[in-house]
């Protein structure tokens, strides 16, 4: 069998050939301080643009989140420092783990879920002819170009409980209790409905990512394993799983770590109907604290939370990349 | 999925929190005479469409031939506005001149030093003719930052003919109206499913709380300089009992709706045809009563065709309107909607914006309120509102109106939603006075801030 690897960069980036490096025209003297600094000096605008962009609000939430920083203190009171007392007063209070417990729950599902239909669709693709592939793809494409809030608000008109397209499709199927059943207001139905909603916007990228995975994978390996007898399940499980599980890994953390995020559409749903507090995931909570109330100290030690649960979750997958590179 | 949102929040929630080390206002020279003012600029926010296209043209034209500056107006969404106010006030390069907002998001401001003092304007804008309770909301203590812009309330939309085939009449007392509407719930003439005497939604506290204001009771009370939430207390507790009952025997409203567009279920006109144009099902109406802010009437009636657009027509032998009673047979004190106006404390024009609010309560612009239906601040000018039914259910409705308490953590309270949680719950909870006395503990704790 040719061992053949995947390359990893991002799916959907261009993995095309890359061009030979062209000899510089002026060589230079080997060593030469110019030459050392050189690389330096053309990553520096990116180091640059990164610490203005990511570090100074990261430092500021770390800085914050050691602060008890209300509104008062945004109009102009000074601050006081507090030390530890934000995260001392979250980690005792059930109501931060009950939204931990609840989205890292959401995260794991959702993603399980998204990478499980988006395998199938992408195995499904492989299996197509050109013209009905096509099709899918495109498809596929526009449901993830979608705006969220434009999706988000068709979704809502579908689970209306008065005039929803689901209520009245079930009524029309016979199950009369359906009618004006409010699917939101219980938290399990309301994070059913978030849930499938995610999956719908996520599935097209990981369809998408897997099937370009497949493709990566030899004819000629097909074709050996199709000579020795192996059924279109034995190829699946023993050839293209193997040879797509880095994709599937990448593609499972990416979700993972995204679904752990998720702001809009809990947002727009809570909005939509249910109760807040029973409904919120750590995004929504964090706004609720920030922005809401106006408690920014604990809002950032929640946000330098979820960069933990974030950081560790997505250790996995950089270690990964990192042990690829050398 | 959108990967970017979480970044772009925590981003923007930063340079929020960067945007006080920013602050220092500096002084102005005065602005004397029109020329002085020709390159000025003021810039007024105005929360949502209430206040008409006219009035705004008003204002700035009036603003250009007094002081010769250029009046701005921006045009705010209510239901970002807390955050923009949060972010935008204390930053002296970008703040707007002079903020309307919420009545009710007033103390969370004025507290913590967003506005700029107005006391020594106060007796020339109108003084004690000004709406009162809006005038509290806006003052700490007896220094005011914040003086009422207009007063809406909400009263009662009903259906005449429901009303009569279920034989009932308008009601004079809270308790005659929470019979009628039960048994027109019950009773049914049009025989539609899941029919609501009166629609109210489970957690729709800002209508709910009249209940507990008609009775006597409140959301909370300040005792020895400390807020307290009082939802338990016996008056409260007699009002939420009613809504209970309400809840369960009159509407059938889900306990997790809202007040958004209550009109949608007492319009009937949106009949269900089948292809050949004919009327298949009766009609969606769903109930026979809401109770909404005047504004709704334009958005109830018959649905008719003007200039190529389906509009709804108020018809007055279908609809009608009332305040809802109190247990006196007096209008009951329902939430006085309205907004605030002040003028932000990092402003860089502070003559020009105290000018802006001359403009704004000069009796001029204060019939103009009235005539675009919105309650005019100032109690001298309130006949201009006219003497429709509207009008007068406004009126009624509004002589008795109460805001919610002035604690300073109250818009801490309302954004955490913890009020919708616990009107929510009401309809199928069998201890009432236990869960009310559960969310006071809740409430308490938030109140001050």
């Amino acid at each position: 069998m040719p061992s053949r690897t995947l390359d990893h960069d991002p799916p959907g980036s261009a993995s095309g050939p890359v061009p030979a490096p062209t000899r510089s025209a002026a060589p230079r003297r080997p060593g030469s301080g110019a030459s050392r600094r050189l690389p330096y000096l053309l990553v520096l605008p990116t180091v640059l643009l990164l610490l203005a962009a990511l570090g100074y609000p990261v430092g500021w939430q770390l800085v914050t989140s050691l602060r008890r920083f209300g509104l008062a203190q945004q109009f102009g009171a000074p601050p006081q420092w507090v030390g530890l007392d934000n995260y001392a007063a979250l980690v005792s209070d059930p109501t931060l783990w009950g939204v931990v417990v609840r989205s890292v729950l959401f995260c794991v599902v959702t993603a399980l879920v998204t990478v499980a239909v988006g395998g199938a669709v992408a195995v499904l693709m492989n299996a197509l002819d050109r013209w009905t592939r096509l099709a899918l793809q495109v498809a596929l494409l526009l449901a993830w170009a979608m705006p969220i809030v434009a999706a988000m608000t068709v979704w809502i008109w579908i689970v209306d409980w008065r005039r929803g397209l689901l209520n009245w499709a079930l009524v029309h199927l016979g199950v009369d209790s359906a009618a004006g059943h409010n699917w939101l207001a219980e938290p399990l139905s309301f994070f059913v409905v978030a849930s499938v909603v995610v999956v719908w916007m996520s599935v097209p990228f990981v369809a998408l990512s897997i099937y370009a995975g497949l493709t990566q994978v030899g004819q000629e390996v097909i074709e050996a394993a199709m000579l020795d007898g192996a059924s279109g399940v034995q190829r699946l499980r023993y050839i293209y799983a193997p040879l797509v599980a880095p994709v599937l890994s990448i593609v499972m953390l990416l979700q993972l770590i995204w679904d752990l995020r998720v702001f809009t559409q809990i947002k727009l749903l809570q909005d939509a109907g249910s109760v807040a507090n029973e409904t919120n995931l750590l995004g929504t909570y964090v706004y609720q604290l920030g922005t809401g109330k106006g408690d920014f100290g604990t809002a950032s030690a929640v946000s330098v939370l979820i960069l933990l649960i974030t950081v560790a979750l997505s250790w996995y997958y950089v270690r990964s990349l990192m042990a690829q590179e050398s | 999925m959108n990967r970017r949102l979480p970044l772009v929040v925590l981003t923007s929630a930063a340079l929020a929190l960067s945007a006080c080390s920013s602050g220092g206002g500096s002084d102005e020279p005065a602005a004397t005479s029109t020329a002085d003012n020709a390159g000025e600029t003021v810039t007024l926010w105005l929360a949502g469409g209430d206040t008409p296209d006219e009035l705004r043209t008003y204002l700035q034209d009036t603003f250009a031939s007094e002081t010769g500056a250029t009046l701005k107006i921006e045009e705010q969404a209510w239901g970002d506005l807390v955050t923009k106010l949060t972010t935008a006030l204390p930053d002296a390069a970008n703040t707007p001149d002079v903020v309307e907002l919420g009545n009710t998001q007033s103390p969370t401001f004025t507290n913590v030093g967003a506005f700029m003092d107005i006391s020594d304007m106060y007796d020339e804008l109108g003084g004690d003719k000004l709406l009162q309770s809006f005038v509290e909301a806006g003052s700490v203590d007896d220094t005011k930052y914040a003086l009422p812009y207009y007063f809406g309330s909400r009263y009662m939309f009903y259906r005449k003919d429901i009303w009569k085939k279920a034989g009932v009449e308008v009601p004079t007392t809270l308790e005659e109206f929470n019979s009628a509407v039960a048994t027109i719930a019950e009773d049914n003439p049009e025989d539609i499913k899941n029919f609501s005497g009166f629609f109210i939604g489970g957690q729709d506290w800002r209508n709910g709380i009249s209940w507990i204001f008609a009775n006597g009771g409140d959301l909370a009370t300040k005792e020895d300089g400390q807020w307290v939430s009082t939802l338990s207390d016996p008056a409260s507790l007699e009002g939420l009992t009613q809504l209970q009952t309400i809840q369960r025997e009159a509407s059938k409203a889900p306990a997790d709706a809202k007040d958004q567009s209550p009109w949608l279920y007492i319009n009937d006109s949106d009949t269900i045809l089948d292809e050949e144009g004919k009327q298949t099902s009766k009609t969606s109406l769903a109930a026979a009563t809401i109770m909404a802010p005047g504004w709704a009437h334009w958005s109830i009636g018959d649905l008719v065709k003007k200039d190529g657009k389906q509009v709804r027509e108020w018809n007055d032998d279908t609809f009608g309107v009332f305040a809802l009673p109190g247990t006196d047979g007096e209008p009951a004190p329902v939430f006085a909607g309205g907004s605030n106006i002040a003028i932000s404390a990092k402003t860089q024009n502070p003559e020009l914006s105290e000018e802006l609010l001359r403009i704004v309560f000069s009796p001029e612009y204060q019939k103009m309120l009235g005539g675009a239906g919105l309650g005019p601040a100032n109690s001298d000018y309130v006949d201009s509102l006219g003497d429709d039914e509207f009008a007068q259910a406004l009126i009624d409705s509004a002589s008795n109106s109460k805001l919610t308490p002035a604690a300073p953590g109250w818009a801490a309270v309302e954004s955490s939603q913890v009020l919708e949680e616990f009107f929510g719950k009401i309809r199928d909870t069998d201890d009432l006075a236990g869960l009310a006395q559960q969310y006071d503990e809740k409430i308490t704790p938030m109140l001050n801030g």
